[in-house]
Formats: structure tokens, sequence, C-alpha cells
């Protein structure tokens, strides 16, 4: 079975966690370790980077779902990038889309995050 | 004593030797009466005698309690005897040296009625006393018997016998009655020889006494310090003096040696007491250990609750070192740390204190040695804070790491409340009886987690038996159109879902749908969802509708972890189409009779309680097909395109395109049997599918 790995990488209030690997039920606590413990420091705005994830599974998605109603209320959001087309075609169908950003490329998603506010 | 010896069977075995003594005694009446001349009839009473004394030797042979659980017993009544005999000594204050003196000058002993009554009566007692007291120690001799334990003793009563009819000799010379050795002719002296050896060699005859615990040793070595002098004075006396011999010269020998014997008998078993006395507690510590090790390996066989074995581990340990107090520590499975299982007594401290001591020096002491610990003082110890924070009345203790051949699975600790309580010895026998405790405890552990697994497995079963039966079993018929459906599940339960529900107008409601996650939370979803989809879709509503209500009431029931992908639709025989919304799901793929091409048919829609109805409604839309015959439909879960190979490649949604078109002029079931051995076919060896759902719809 192949690996799944989160690295995290935090730039000013942006905290970007790059997923590879394969994201299913048996690796999604993971994810969701990872999510809480950014929650926990109180950085809420979040892009993950799929650029090496080959799978995703319907439990992988829904860690996303757990915790965009919390992330929201604190105005903050994930944001996704850099999915292989494979993996977008997985979000795509279930409608992800019309939930959340998904980006090309990592800079455009943190651009859409706006300026550092004072 | 003398009642409980003549029982039945005694009564009857004593009456034939009372009577040939009731036999001399007649005769010594003639004598008295000068009836009858005193020389020959000596001889004939005499002989009475004899007979009389072997006849009542079945006393001595009675065995009636030779076992070491009666050793008190048999010692009680012997000091009994003894002390009885002796009182009646001191209260008569037995003087035969006048009748003594007045029968060598009379020349008879038949001097005087009342003195004569008075030595028959002695010799009854003595006698009594020496089969009584013999019989006795030959119980006691036979507590342990041995090779020649029955021999010897036979040997030492014949003789006794021997002897005592031997000096029958000197019946004439009434000063030679009294004497002992030294003016025995050869004969005799040879007889009493011997007589001692076998008296001594019997003597030895004293491992009862390793039967006795230390207090019994104790009260036995104080009973001995009375016992052992008064059996010699009871000796001393009788040799001096001897109311038997006066009676018959064989009895008085017979009483003699029967005293000395008892004497020395009874003063080598305590000399050998008080060598044992020093060793009684080391003794008695063994022997509990013993029983100990001995209850724990019953235990360990019998045992398989928890709670009760931690509950006897502690209290044997506390017995097998005297400690005032024990308790066992445990490493929790999930948690890793040390979780007080048990105490005794049980502690009323709270023992969640002990929880978070893992970091603690002792513990991790326990764990780099793996060794018992021994501390001598407490609050001289490096661990004084640590074990006196929690129970201050503790000053000496051992420690023992339960270790199996990998890991500490805890620490088993004694205590008392005095410094230096324990020996080295201490540690290392709560070692060996840890290693008896790793195995019980290993034992229970693995029952019980063999018992949870089937209990488990059980459980699934009926599970899986209960998600079955929420499947359809019947394929709706028609003479428009075959549907056909298979679902395969990767693990007991799973959350894949289809249904068919019969409309209006004949026609059908068709939902293909998927949980998200696996196993038993997903189960229960598709349960609901069932519930849901028949309770709306009789509504002959839209599948718009269907889908969108269906939404609002998933969306405040599930997690929000959790989603369900479905797509509904409505089968319209009469207008030959299908009318549908597709929420999250894999696309309906549509197989045109005449085409070579299957088209991929996704209206937007998002997948079920991702989001309130707005954003829900906002996007589903309802797509509606026209059939013409031998047009082919397929719905699909995920499982379908995503079983991989052992390259771990998927098998995609081309492949099922490509797979679909080389079966699409079979009918319905046959169609989905050729799409599962294609899919099954690419997994191969890998076989490693999510759960998979399809179902043809084929028009006529």
């Amino acid at each position: 079975m192949e690996n799944f790995k989160i690295q995290r990488s935090d730039q000013d209030r942006i905290s970007t966690l790059s997923i590879s690997g394969f994201l299913d039920a048996h690796t999604a606590p993971k994810l969701e370790e990872a999510i809480q413990s950014l929650i926990d420091d109180g950085r809420y705005q979040i892009i993950v980077n799929f650029s090496d994830l080959t799978y995703i599974s319907s439990a992988g998605l829904g860690v996303f779902m757990g915790f965009i109603e919390e992330i929201r209320n604190k105005s903050g959001d994930i944001k996704m990038c850099r999915m292989s087309p494979k993996i977008y075609r997985v979000f795509d169908l279930l409608g992800f889309p019309t939930i959340y950003q998904i980006f090309d490329r990592e800079e455009e998603a943190a651009a859409r995050f706006g300026p550092v506010k004072a | 004593m003398i009642k409980m010896q003549l029982k039945n069977p005694a009564v009857l075995a004593l009456l034939l030797p009372a009577g040939l003594l009731a036999m001399a005694v007649l005769l010594d009446l003639l004598i008295l009466a000068n009836w009858l001349n005193v020389m020959p009839t000596v001889y004939t009473r005499e002989a009475f005698v004899v007979v009389g004394l072997l006849l009542s030797l079945p006393i001595v042979y009675r065995q009636r309690w030779a076992s070491d659980r009666n050793v008190m017993r048999g010692l009680r009544s012997l000091f009994l005897l003894v002390g009885v005999t002796f009182t009646a000594l001191l209260i008569t204050n037995l003087d035969i040296f006048s009748i003594q003196s007045r029968m060598v000058n009379e020349g008879s002993l038949y001097a005087k009625p009342g003195a004569y009554l008075y030595i028959l009566a002695w010799t009854m007692l003595a006698i009594v006393f020496v089969l009584v007291g013999m019989g006795t120690l030959r119980n006691l001799m036979f507590i342990k018997q041995q090779r020649y334990t029955a021999r010897n003793f036979h040997l030492l009563m014949f003789f006794m016998l021997l002897y005592a009819v031997i000096s029958f000799r000197n019946f004439e010379n009434f000063s030679a009655r009294f004497s002992f050795v030294l003016n025995d002719n050869a004969v005799s002296g040879a007889a009493l020889f011997i007589l001692i050896n076998l008296i001594l060699i019997n003597s030895f005859r004293v491992s009862w006494l390793n039967y006795l615990n230390q207090k019994q040793k104790l009260s036995c070595f104080l009973g001995g310090l009375v016992l052992v002098p008064l059996q010699w004075l009871l000796f001393v006396r009788f040799h001096q003096i001897n109311p038997a011999a006066l009676f018959s010269p064989v009895l008085g020998k017979f009483v003699d040696m029967g005293m000395l014997l008892l004497a020395i008998y009874l003063s080598v078993a305590f000399v050998a007491l008080m060598a044992l006395l020093p060793s009684a507690r080391l003794f008695d510590r063994k022997t509990r250990q013993i029983a100990s090790l001995h209850h724990l390996s019953r235990a360990l066989s019998s045992e398989f609750d928890f709670k009760r074995l931690v509950s006897v581990v502690v209290n044997l340990a506390c017995e097998v070192t005297e400690a005032d107090c024990g308790w066992l520590e445990l490493f929790d499975g999930r948690t890793e740390k040390l979780r007080l299982v048990s105490s005794q007594p049980v502690f009323s401290a709270d023992p969640t204190d002990r929880d978070a001591d893992a970091e603690e020096a002792l513990t991790r002491r326990l764990l780099a040695q793996r060794e018992p610990l021994l501390i001598n003082d407490v609050t001289k110890s490096p661990y004084a804070a640590e074990l006196s924070f929690w129970k201050a009345d503790l000053f000496s203790l051992v420690a023992v790491p339960l270790t199996t051949s990998e890991k500490v699975l805890g620490f088993l600790f004694v205590c008392k409340r005095l410094e230096y309580g324990f020996e080295q010895e201490d540690a290392s026998i709560l070692r060996a009886f840890g290693e008896q405790v790793v195995v019980a405890i290993e034992n229970v552990r693995l029952v019980e987690s063999s018992l949870e697994k089937e209990r488990l497995e059980q459980e699934l079963r009926i599970a899986q038996e209960a998600q079955r039966k929420l499947l359809p079993r019947v394929m709706p018929r028609s003479d428009e159109f075959e549907i056909y459906a298979r679902c395969l599940t990767a693990n007991e339960v799973g959350g894949d879902y289809y249904d068919f529900f019969s409309l209006a107008r004949d026609r059908i409601g068709v939902v293909v749908g998927d949980v998200s996650g696996k196993g038993a939370s997903a189960a229960f979803y598709m349960a609901e969802l069932k519930g849901i989809m028949e309770a709306l879709a009789r509504n002959e509503l839209s599948p718009k509708r269907v889908l969108a209500l269906a939404n609002e009431t998933l969306y405040s029931n599930l997690q929000r972890d959790n989603f369900i992908t479905v797509v509904y639709g409505i089968l319209d025989p009469v207008q030959r189409s299908f009318t549908f919304c597709r929420a999250g799901h894999t696309p309906v793929l549509l197989m045109r009779q005449n085409s070579d091409r299957a088209l991929v048919k996704e209206p937007g829609g998002i997948g079920l309680a991702l989001d309130r109805s707005g954003l829900f409604s906002d996007t589903l839309e309802e797509s509606r097909l026209t059939l013409a015959s031998g047009d082919l439909l397929l719905l699909y879960t995920d499982g379908a395109i995503e079983a991989r190979n052992e390259a771990g490649e998927e098998f995609g949604e081309q492949r099922l395109h490509e797979a679909l078109k080389r079966c699409r002029q079979l009918e319905a079931r046959d169609c989905i049997d050729c799409l599962v051995r294609e899919i099954e076919a690419h997994a191969g060896s890998a076989s490693a599918f999510d759960d998979l759902t399809l179902v043809a719809i084929k028009m006529i």
C-alpha cells in the first residue's frame, strides 16, 4: 500500500499542506490531525497542494467537509490547488468545485486570500 | 481416651484378655483362701497372664489415625494419658516398699486382701497405660511409613514380650524381680541389649514433626517441656516400685520396658523438635510459598476473568511475602500508561494518581533493569518522594517487573509498614511468582481478545445479513425493458446501495448510491438513505425534488465529514424515457443500439449532505433521455472504476466504456456478469476493490 505523507509549511498567515500518496479511509485520520493542528494554532487560511496525491477516496474527501464549516466561520478557508486530472475528476463529479476554490497553481490560491491585514 | 479405645471391636478384643486375667485373679483368690498350693499354681496363673497380654496387643496395633492431619490429636491424648497416670501416682502416693517388704518378710503376695486389690488396680492402670501409649507411638511412627517401619516395630514388640517372658525364670528370687540388668543372666541380658537397640531404632521415627506448622511446633515444645520429664519420672518410679511386677513378673517387665520406650521416644522427639524449631519459620514460609504457587497455578488454569485473576495475584503475593499491602499496575494497551488494576487491601486513595507516573524514576529504573527491586527503607531511597506521595505508611517494598520476552506488562508491588521487612529471598520468590503471573495475564488477555473477536465477527455477520436484506432480491420485470443489478462488498458491510420503486403508470424508480467512508457507519447511513428514498420516491415526485428533499434530511442527520452520492431516475416504459438527477455520483452511461461509443451523461449536482438546500438545489440538474429498443443504460458506483491491478493501475472510466461496448448486445444480466468478470480480471490477484455496484437497464 502506498504511503500517505503531509508536509506543512507556514508563510505569513497562510499555511500550506502538501499531501502526497494515497488518501483513503486508513490515511484520512493523518490529514484530519494535520488540519486540526492548524486550527489549534489559529491558522485558518489553508491551502492544500494536491500535486503528489495519487488517490483520494470518499473518506479523504470527507475530511475537508468535516472542517470547512468551522474554518469558514473563523473567516478562513481551505483552497485547493495542483490537482492531477484524475484527482480533479473525483472532485468534479462530487461537485466540490462549487464548494471549494480549486486552482492550478499555489500562488493563485495564495493570492485569493487577499492582502495581509494590519 | 480409654473409652475411645473401647468402641465395639475393641470391647470384643478386650473381653478375652480380661477373661484370662480374671482367671489369674480367681486362682489368686483360691490361693488366698488356702485352697490351692502356691508354688504349682503360680506357673498356671503366669501362663494365663502371658496369653492375656498377647491377646491385648491389638490395642497397640489398632491404627486409628495414622495421618499427618492428626498428629496433634495423638500428641494431646498422649499428654492426657501421662498426666492422668502421674496424677494418680501423686494421689495414691504409691508406696509399695512397705508392701514389698512385708511380702518379702511374710513370703507371700497374699498377706493382705487390701494390699492385693491395691496392687491389682495399679497393675491394670499400668498395663493399660503402656499398651495405649505404645499404640499412640506406633501411629506416630506410621504417619510417614517407610520400608522397615513395620518390621522394626514388630521386632520391638517381639523382643519386649520375649524379654518379659524370659524374666519369669527369676520368679522365685524376689530380689531379682526388681533388678534391671546387673544381676540378670546372659540370655536375658542379650535380649535386653537387643531390645534397647530396637527401642532406640524405633525412636528415630519422628518425621511426623515435619507436618507441624510453626505454631504447632511451638505448642509441642511447651508440651514437651512438661511431658518428657513426667514420663521419665513415671519410668523411674515404676522401675523402682513396680506394682505390676508384684502381680506378675512378666507384666512387670513388660510395663518396665514400655515405660522406657515411651520415655526414650518422647525424648528423641523432643530433641528433634528443638533442632527443627529455629528453622520452623523458614520451613513454614516455604510451605506457604509452595502452597501459594500451587494456588496460583490452579488460578491460572481456571480463572478467565481478568479482575478476579489480578485480585488473586495480589492476595497471593502478599501472602507469600507476608506483606501488609500489595498492588499490581499494568500498562494500558491503548494509552500505554500504567494503571492500577488491583490492590490489597483496596486503596482508598484515588488510584488515578498513579496514572501519569510513567515518567517517574522508579518506573524508569524498573523498565531499564527489569529485575526485582528491594527497598529496605523507603524514606531513604531515591524514590521516596514519589512513593510516599501517594501512600504514606509504607516503609519497605519489593517491586517486580512482569516481563514477557519482548515487553514489560507492568509491575507487582508488595510492601510492609516496617523498615527491612523483606529479605533478598522474597524478591527472588516474587520474581518466580511474577513469571507465572505473566503467563496467567497473557492467557486471560488472549482468551478475552479472542472472545471479543468472535463476538465482533458474529455481529458483523448479523449486520451483513441485515444489510443484504436492504437490497432488493427481485428485479422489476416488464415487457418493455430488463433490469439487472449486482452489488459486491469489500468489507462485511458497505456503503453501496441500489433500489427499485414501483411507481404509477408502470414507471420504475431506480436509485444507485454510495455512502462515503467504510464499514459500520457507512452501513448505517446506507440504511437511512434507503428509508428516505423509499418514503420520498413513493410520493411520485420528480427526481430533482426527491433528491432535494433527501438532501435536507441527510444534511441535518449525517456527520459533517460524511456524504452520499446518488443517481436517482425514473424509467417510463410508456414514454420510453429515463429522467434522472446525479447528486455527485459517477455519470450514467448510455449505449445506443447502433452506436459503438458509450455516451457519458453527467448533469450537474453535488453530493448529498455536503451543503444546505440552497447550493444543492441550485446545482442539481435534471436530465431526460429518450430510449429506443436495444439501448443500454449503466449506473455504477466508483468501485467499478477504482478497482486496481497489482501495478496499482485503476480500471478507470475508459476501460469501463470499452467493456460496456463489448457486451452491449447481451441481455442485462449477462452484461453485468460480463462487466464484473472484466473488472475482476483487471484486479487479478490484487483483488483490492472497493464496494462495487452495477445496474443495467436494457430496452426491449
